[in-house]
């Protein structure tokens, strides 16, 4: 069995009549996507036009080198990023994140006030949001290569991604598959295919476009995605301001809990390395996908990285107690009787 | 073939002659020897560190032997000038390195001195003192990605040898 970005899932020949049925019944992958794209680019070319001349705001640099360095940008044009160009190219090669007025930034959003910015780094003294923002990216990013990998009959349902902490060996990404695909489990060839198409995107060096927009316009984009509703709406109850953060990397568009980094390019070693079944949910077969990833700047030796990948095809637990409780232990061995 | 320049070149002579004569390179090194004593990290040319570190380390070999010892006492009062040292030497550097059977003294380079020589320079201390490292030991931050999922990897490994055993 082997697949790729395309999708060739080739199973037995009696699958075909009903997987066209439904694939009849259900809008085409490539529309769904289109339509997303289409109804992201317009509400992010509304957003654009709501500053229609340019105004002035100050932004004054902290970090090392850079305390009080002045900034003069274009409000709703100017990003992180275009303040990050003004400096060195080791600053738009090495930044990961800004940290605005003391609010985690994505480094494509568009500053709207004068404020204070610093450019996180993976390598500063305490990289602990870069950190989160990474994980979080190539788990969005494993969401984004399992959503294109199938072939067209099959429906791909990506569920929430569980927030997990570094320690924890590995990055998921809740999906539900197809219900034909229930008794599939992936070989290592899928699973290297898998990585392969990640290795596609990271090379594309794609960059993550962060879009805030109200729910109603999420709602309209997730249109065709029950579960990715019911996701929108959860967001939108947590935010402190009701509205929710749409990513788009090339033409997937997606959800995320908190900042992204900034494109696909910073990371370097990615590898998809398992795809767990948890069981039953309310969407089919809730599955989840691990895989391990590390930054262009912390490459690590080929046997380092053995022994890490080795442990990131354990499933990881994730306790579902909210509110920054710490997750369970990652282990399939129970963990130790605490507190 | 002249024979004479012979005489001139040091062919392999390994003894290095400082100061006005061999008795004022004993004194000279006296002098630095109770200097290393006292404060246990000194500054010097690095010709004098390096022949300093063979009497400094034999001072210490004979300190061991203990202060009823005949031989030691005389000897300790004869190379510390300043004779409030030689306790200090016997109660105090003698038992910091009983575990060591050789190797007490750290010689390390300086930049040239700033005068118009511009001699080499050396620091040369006893192990153990008190002061922070010559060489200071530059940790890791902890917290970088990698360390991180390497910690991770570490506690989990412990854990599967605790349940195991």
């Amino acid at each position: 069995m082997v697949f790729w970005a395309c999708g060739c899932v080739s199973l037995g020949p009696g699958f075909a009549s009903a997987a066209a049925a439904a694939a009849a019944a259900r809008p085409s992958v490539a529309e769904v996507r289109s339509q997303r794209n289409a109804v992201f680019s317009r509400e992010q070319a509304r957003q654009r036009a709501l500053y229609p001349r340019i105004e002035k705001i100050e932004v004054s640099m902290q970090g090392p080198g850079l305390d009080g360095t002045l900034l003069v940008m274009n409000r709703g044009m100017s990003t992180p990023l275009s303040c990050a160009r003004h400096l060195t190219e080791y600053h738009v090669n090495n930044s990961v994140l800004a940290l605005v007025d003391g609010e985690p930034w994505p480094l494509h959003q568009p500053l709207t006030d004068s404020c204070s910015m610093t450019l996180l780094t993976f390598k500063d003294s305490d990289p602990t949001l870069a950190n989160q923002a990474y994980w979080r990216s190539c788990a969005a990013l494993l969401g984004q290569v399992l959503q294109t990998a199938f072939k067209d009959d099959y429906t791909v349902e990506l569920l929430s991604t569980p927030e997990v902490p570094v320690t924890s060996g590995a990055f998921c990404c809740d999906v539900a598959l197809d219900p034909q695909l229930d008794s599939w489990t992936p070989s290592e060839e899928s699973l290297r295919s898998l990585t392969k198409g990640a290795q596609q995107l990271i090379h594309k060096d794609l960059p993550w476009e962060p879009l805030e927009v109200a729910p109603s316009v999420a709602l309209e984009v997730f249109s065709h995605s029950r579960c990715k509703q019911e996701e929108v709406e959860e967001k939108a109850a947590q935010h402190p301001k009701g509205r929710v953060t749409l990513y788009r990397c090339g033409d997937h568009v997606l959800l995320s809990a908190g900042p992204l980094v900034a494109r696909t390019g910073l990371c370097s070693q990615y590898e998809v390395t398992a795809l767990h079944s948890l069981g039953q949910g309310p969407w089919g077969l809730h599955r989840r996908a691990q895989g391990l990833s590390l930054p262009l700047q912390l490459q690590a030796h080929h046997t380092v990285w053995r022994k890490l990948r080795q442990r990131a095809e354990k499933l990881v637990e994730v306790s579902r107690l909210e509110e920054a409780a710490p997750p369970s232990p990652p282990d399939s061995t129970p963990p130790p009787t605490s507190q | 073939m002249r024979l004479t320049l012979r005489a001139l070149i040091s062919h392999g002579r390994v003894a290095r002659k400082m100061g006005l004569g061999p008795e004022s390179r004993i004194n000279m090194l006296r002098n630095i020897l109770t200097g290393l004593v006292r404060h246990e990290r000194i500054e010097t040319t690095t010709a004098r560190a390096d022949e300093v570190r063979f009497y400094a380390e034999k001072l210490v070999d004979y300190a061991k032997r203990g202060d009823t010892d005949e031989k030691a006492m005389k000897m300790a009062s004869f190379w510390l000038t300043e004779k409030d040292l030689v306790p200090k030497l016997f109660n105090v550097l003698a038992p910091r390195f009983e575990t060591h059977s050789k190797g007490y003294t750290r010689m390390a380079r300086l930049p040239n001195r700033e005068n118009l020589d511009r001699a080499k320079m050396a620091v040369l201390e006893y192990k153990g003192n008190p002061f922070p490292p010559l060489y200071p030991v530059k940790k890791d931050n902890e917290l970088t990605l990698i360390n991180q999922l390497l910690r991770g990897y570490r506690e989990d490994r412990a854990q599967q040898l605790a349940t195991k055993a």
